[in-house]
C-alpha cells in the first residue's frame, strides 16, 4: 500500500465554548494518497469546509493531527508552519475575493514568489507568464490588469495560477466552481484535470455538487454533522452507496436527465442543530432504517469492499458483496 | 492545449468615475484657505490685531475689503489668521487620532484575540461618553488655553471613533479570501498589513480623515462659542462667530464673513471626502 | 379553449445605463395554460430573472423601458401604472425568490407576515387571517405550525425559512407561481422538498408554475415545457423532453454536455463551451452565440437567427445550422 501523502487522525474543530460549543468537526480520520482526488461532499453544516480549513490550519484544530509525509502539521508554529503551508495550496469558493482587487495580477500570482525569494527578476517574471498561459490568460495582454477586471471563471485561473506558484504537492478546492455558470464550471473542472496531470498534483476537492464531485474525484468521503459516514471508490460508492444517507444525498440529486426518476424517496426533516448532536449515529433521526442501537452507540468506519467504509451498524450493502 | 484561447474577453481598464470640476473648485478653495493660512504672515494684509481707529465698525470697503469690528481691526486679516487656529486644530487633532487610533485598530482587527478583546472593549466604553462634554470639561480647568492643548485634547477625543471606523475596516477585508490566501502562501503578518490591507483600507481612511477634520473644525467654532477656544486676542473662525453675535442685527458682516470662511471650508472638504470615496470603490456595482 | 394564465408576447425590456442601451430581455413570446409548469433555464446574464421580474412588473421604475404585451389572466401588465398592477400582485400571481433570509422581514414573526397578505389583500378579519396563516404554515409542511407562528425568520433554517415564503405567496391562492430560483443555496435534500412541495401544491391548488433557474436537474423532471434563454432572448422552447433529447439550438446541446452527472463514470471529459455570456453592451448583430458556437457560420455572425417551428407545434428554436442528431437513448 503506497504511504498516503496526508494522514489525517481524529481531527477535531469546536468552536465555542461551554454549552454554546459547536463540534463542527467530530472526529474526522482520512488518508489522502499521492496522486489522487479525494472528494469530500455533504451538505450545510457537515463541516467539509472547516475540514480542509483546518488541514491547512486557517482554522485552528481542537484535537487530532494532520500529518503530511513526515512532519506534524498541527504541531508546527511560525516559520516552520509557513514553510509547510506552502506544500499545500487552497483555492476557495468566491473567485472575485479570492483576489485583491487592487493588485494586477501579475503580481498576485508572483505573491508567493516574492515571499520566499524564491525567484527574482527575469526568472520570476517567466514563471509567471508561464503560469498565467498555462491557465489560459494571455500574460502579454492580461497580466498588468487589475483583478477586479477579470470575469469570476478568470479569477478562479488566476487563483490556480497562484497556487501553483510554490509547486504545492497538495490542493484543496473549498467548493471552487460552486459560483460558477455551468459553462464556466465546465472549463475550469477541465483545467483543473490538465494541472493535475501535468503539475502531479494531489487534490481535495470540497463541493455539494454530487455530480461535480463524481466527475473530478478518485474516492469519495460522505460527510454529516462533522463526521464521515462512507468513504469509497467514487464509482463504486455512487452505484451501491452503503450509508443510509448517501442513498438519500444520491436520490435527491437533480439530474438533467428527463427520465431519470423524479420521486425517489425524499429524505424528510432537517438536519439537527450542530449544538446538540443526537447521541450515537448522528443520522439516527432521519434514518427510517433506526433502531435502538443506533442510539446508544456510535458505529465506526468498517470495511463493506475494497477501499470502501461506512459508518453504520447496519450498512445497505452488508451481504451484496 | 484547449485553453490557450480561453480567455477572449477582459473587461477593458473601465474609466473610473472621472472626480468632476465641482471636486477640482473644491480642492483649489481648500487649497487656497490652507495656503492663506500658512503664509498670513507674509501675506499683504493688516495684521489681525492693528486697531484701526479710523474705521471702526465699518462694513466692507476698499480699504477694508470685509470690513472692520468694533476695534477697528480688519476682519479680512482675522479671518486668514483665524484660519490658522481652525485649521491647525482640525488636521492637528486628527494626527493625532489618526496617529494613535488607526494603526491600534489595524492591528486588533488582523490580530484578534485578547488584546482585541481589551482594547475594543475600553475603546467602545471611551466612545460612550460623550466626547463633547469631556472636550469642555478638559478645557475648562485646564488653563491656559493654548492652540496646542486644544489640539491635543480633541485629537485624544477623537481617537475612539478612528479607532472603531479603521477597526471595522480592517474587519471586512481582513475576513476577504485574499487575505486567508496570502497567509498560506507563506506572507508575514508584516508583509499582509502593508501589501492586502493598507491599500484596502486606504480609501475608508482617506475619506473618513477628511470628514473628521471638518468635524474637528467645527468642534472649535462650538468650543469658541462657549468661550472654550484660543483667548482673545487671537482669532479663530469660532470666536469671532461668538464675538460678534450680540450685534448680529447692527453689524452682520461680522457674523457672515467668518461663517462664510468656515462653512466653505467644510463643505469643500466634506465634498472632497465624498467624492474620493467613491473613486476609490473599486467594488462598487455598475449597472 | 381553456384560458391562457399567461400570455407574453414580445416581451422586451432595455435599460438605460450611461454606458449606452442594454438589451437585457428581447422579443419573448410564450404562453402558459392552467396546471402547466414552464421552467425557464439560462446562466448569468441569459436575462431569465429580468424577464421573470417583468412579466410581473416588479422592474425598477427608472431607466428602464418595456415593450410588447403581458396578460395575466387577461390583465395587461406592461405599461399601466402600479395600482393596477398592485390589483394582481398575490391574487393572481405570486413570486418566490431566492434567497428566504432577504424575502422576509427578519424583524417581523413569520405569521404576521403571512396575515399581512391575508388582511391587506383579502380583508379578512385579524382572529380569521390568524387561522388562515397557521393552517397555511401547515399546508407547506411545517412542523408545529400553531409554535411555528410566532417565530422570527432568523429562527427557522432555511429550508423553513423558503417554505413560508410560499406559505405567502399561496394566501390569496393565485392562479400563477413565479419561483425564481427557489431552492439555489438550499441543501440537496432540502431542494428536493421544496420542488416537492410546490409541486404538490400546484396540484392541489390547480396553478400554473414558472420555475427560473440556471440548474437544468431542476428543470428536467419538475417541468412540462422548458425555455432555453441566452443573451436575452429565447434560444429553444419546447416540452421538456423535446428540449432536453431532441433539441436544435447548439447552446442547448452545450449547455447539456457541460453538466457533470451522477449518472456517468468519474473522470469522464466534460464539453465545455469557450468563452463567456456576452456584454449585453457589446452584442454584434448576428446570433449571440455565435461566437462561442462549434458550429457558427457566416451567416451566424451576420443575422440573428428567428424562432422557427420544428415539426412539432410548440417547438421552436433559434438557430441557422441547427443539430439534426437525436440524443441517443
Amino acid at each position: 500500500m503506497t504511504k498516503p501523502l496526508l494522514q489525517v487522525r481524529d481531527l477535531e474543530v469546536t468552536f465555542g465554548h461551554g454549552k454554546n460549543a459547536v463540534s463542527a468537526v467530530a472526529g474526522v480520520s482520512f488518508d489522502i494518497y499521492e496522486g489522487e482526488t479525494l472528494g469530500v461532499v455533504g451538505e450545510s453544516g457537515c463541516g467539509k469546509s472547516t475540514t480542509g480549513k483546518a488541514l491547512m490550519r486557517i482554522v485552528e484544530p481542537t484535537k487530532g493531527t494532520v500529518i503530511n509525509g513526515d512532519q506534524n502539521i498541527t504541531e508546527l508554529s511560525g516559520r516552520a508552519l509557513r514553510r509547510a503551508r506552502t506544500q499545500m495550496q487552497m483555492i476557495f469558493q468566491d473567485p472575485i475575493s479570492s483576489l485583491n482587487p487592487r493588485r494586477r495580477i501579475k503580481d498576485i500570482v508572483a505573491e508567493p514568489l516574492d515571499c520566499w525569494g524564491t525567484a527574482k527578476g527575469e526568472e520570476r517574471d517567466a514563471l509567471v507568464s508561464d503560469l498565467l498561459s498555462k491557465v489560459g490568460i494571455d500574460p502579454a495582454v492580461y497580466g498588468n490588469r487589475y483583478a477586479r477586471q477579470f470575469s469570476g471563471g478568470q479569477c478562479q485561473r488566476i487563483s490556480i495560477a497562484r497556487s501553483l506558484a510554490m509547486r504545492p504537492k497538495l490542493l484543496i478546492c473549498d467548493e471552487m466552481v460552486s459560483a460558477l455558470d455551468v459553462s464556466v464550471q465546465a472549463q475550469i473542472l477541465n483545467l483543473l484535470d490538465d494541472l493535475k496531470r501535468e503539475y502531479g498534483l494531489t487534490l481535495l476537492f470540497i463541493a455539494h455538487d454530487l455530480g461535480v464531485v463524481k466527475n473530478v474525484s478518485d474516492r469519495v468521503a460522505v460527510m454529516y454533522l462533522g463526521k464521515i459516514c462512507e468513504i469509497g471508490p467514487s464509482d463504486a460508492l455512487y452505484a451501491a452507496p452503503a450509508h443510509p444517507y448517501t442513498k438519500f444525498l444520491l436520490g435527491a440529486a437533480l439530474e438533467a436527465d428527463v427520465d431519470s426518476d423524479a420521486h425517489s424517496e425524499v429524505l424528510e426533516g432537517e438536519p439537527p442543530s450542530p449544538l446538540n448532536p443526537p447521541s450515537g449515529c448522528r443520522f439516527r433521526t432521519r434514518c427510517p432504517m433506526a433502531q435502538a442501537k443506533c442510539a446508544e452507540e456510535e458505529p465506526a468506519l468498517q470495511d463493506v469492499g475494497t477501499g470502501h467504509q461506512v459508518a453504520c451498524h447496519f450498512p445497505l450493502t452488508i451481504g451484496r458483496k | 492545449m484547449s485553453n490557450e484561447t480561453a480567455v477572449s474577453q477582459v473587461d477593458k481598464p473601465e474609466k473610473r468615475d472621472p472626480l468632476g470640476p465641482l471636486f477640482w473648485v473644491c480642492v483649489g478653495w481648500a487649497t487656497l484657505t490652507i495656503l492663506a493660512s500658512l503664509l498670513a504672515n507674509w501675506l499683504p494684509i493688516e495684521s489681525p490685531i492693528t486697531q484701526d481707529y479710523t474705521a471702526l465698525n465699518q462694513g466692507p470697503t476698499l480699504h477694508h475689503l470685509l470690513g472692520t469690528d468694533d476695534l477697528g481691526r480688519d476682519i479680512l486679516a482675522r479671518i486668514i489668521f483665524g484660519g490658522r487656529i481652525s485649521i491647525g486644530v482640525g488636521f492637528g487633532a486628527m494626527a493625532i487620532g489618526f496617529g494613535i487610533g488607526a494603526p491600534l485598530g489595524m492591528l486588533t482587527a488582523y490580530r484578534r484575540g485578547r488584546l482585541d478583546t481589551i482594547v475594543t472593549s475600553v475603546m467602545y466604553m471611551l466612545l460612550a461618553f460623550p466626547a463633547i462634554i469631556a472636550t469642555i470639561a478638559i478645557l475648562s480647568f485646564w488653563v491656559p488655553r493654548a492652540l496646542p492643548k486644544i489640539i491635543v485634547v480633541i485629537g485624544l477625543a477623537s481617537v475612539p471613533l478612528v479607532y472603531r471606523v479603521i477597526r471595522t475596516a480592517t474587519l471586512n477585508v481582513a475576513a476577504k479570501d485574499y487575505v486567508v490566501a496570502a497567509k498560506v502562501q507563506g506572507a508575514s503578518d508584516r508583509r499582509i498589513l502593508l501589501k492586502e490591507l493598507l491599500p484596502n483600507i486606504f480609501p475608508i481612511a482617506i475619506s473618513f480623515l477628511l470628514i473628521g477634520i471638518a468635524t474637528v473644525i467645527s468642534l472649535e467654532g462650538a468650543l469658541a462659542f462657549l468661550g472654550l477656544s484660543v483667548n482673545p486676542p487671537t482669532p479663530s473662525w469660532g470666536n469671532m462667530i461668538n464675538e460678534a453675535r450680540t450685534v448680529l442685527s447692527t453689524d452682520p458682516w461680522l457674523v457672515i464673513f467668518p461663517s462664510l470662511a468656515l462653512c466653505l471650508f467644510l463643505l469643500c472638504l466634506n465634498f472632497i471626502g465624498d467624492r474620493l470615496r467613491s473613486y476609490f470603490d473599486v467594488t462598487e456595482v455598475k449597472l | 379553449m381553456s384560458e391562457n394564465v399567461l400570455v407574453v408576447e414580445n416581451l422586451a425590456t432595455t435599460f438605460h445605463t450611461k454606458g449606452g442601451p442594454v438589451p437585457a430581455v428581447g422579443g419573448v413570446s410564450f404562453s402558459l395554460g392552467p396546471n402547466e409548469t414552464l421552467g425557464i433555464v439560462g446562466e448569468s446574464g441569459s436575462g431569465k430573472t429580468v424577464l421573470s421580474r417583468t412579466i410581473m412588473g416588479l422592474q425598477p421604475r427608472t431607466n428602464v423601458e418595456v415593450t410588447g404585451s403581458v396578460l395575466l389572466n387577461g390583465h395587461q401588465m406592461v405599461g399601466v401604472s402600479e395600482d393596477e398592477k398592485r390589483k394582481h400582485w398575490a391574487t393572481e400571481v405570486a413570486m418566490v425568490f431566492q434567497d428566504p433570509m432577504t424575502s422576509l422581514n427578519p424583524v417581523m414573526r413569520v405569521g404576521k407576515q403571512i396575515d399581512e397578505v391575508l388582511r391587506v389583500r383579502l380583508g379578512m378579519p385579524k382572529d380569521a387571517a390568524k387561522a388562515r396563516a397557521i393552517e397555511l404554515l401547515r399546508l407547506v409542511g411545517i412542523p408545529s405550525p400553531e409554535e411555528r407562528y410566532s417565530a422570527y425568520p432568523g429562527q427557522l433554517s432555511g429550508g423553513m425559512r423558503q417554505r413560508v415564503v410560499i406559505a405567502i405567496a399561496l394566501a390569496c391562492s393565485p392562479s400563477l407561481l413565479m419561483a425564481d430560483e427557489p431552492t439555489t443555496g438550499l441543501d440537496v435534500t432540502i431542494q428536493a422538498q421544496i420542488l416537492n412541495l410546490i409541486e404538490q401544491i400546484k396540484n392541489d391548488l390547480n396553478m400554473s408554475v414558472i420555475l427560473v433557474t440556471h440548474d437544468l436537474g431542476v428543470v428536467a423532471t419538475r417541468t412540462t415545457r422548458l425555455i432555453v434563454m441566452y443573451a436575452g432572448r429565447i434560444v429553444e422552447i419546447g416540452t421538456t423532453r423535446d428540449v432536453f433529447k431532441d433539441h436544435r439550438m447548439p447552446y442547448t446541446r452545450a449547455l447539456l454536455e457541460s453538466s457533470p452527472r451522477v449518472s456517468n463514470a468519474s473522470h469522464t471529459r466534460l464539453q465545455a463551451i469557450p468563452g463567456r455570456p456576452p456584454n449585453l453592451l457589446k452584442l454584434d448583430q448576428g446570433c449571440a452565440f455565435a461566437p462561442r458556437c462549434a458550429f457558427a457560420t457566416q451567416k451566424c455572425h451576420e443575422e440573428r437567427p428567428e424562432l422557427e417551428e420544428t415539426g412539432t407545434p410548440g417547438h421552436l428554436f433559434a438557430c441557422w445550422n441547427p443539430l439534426t442528431t437525436k440524443i441517443g437513448a
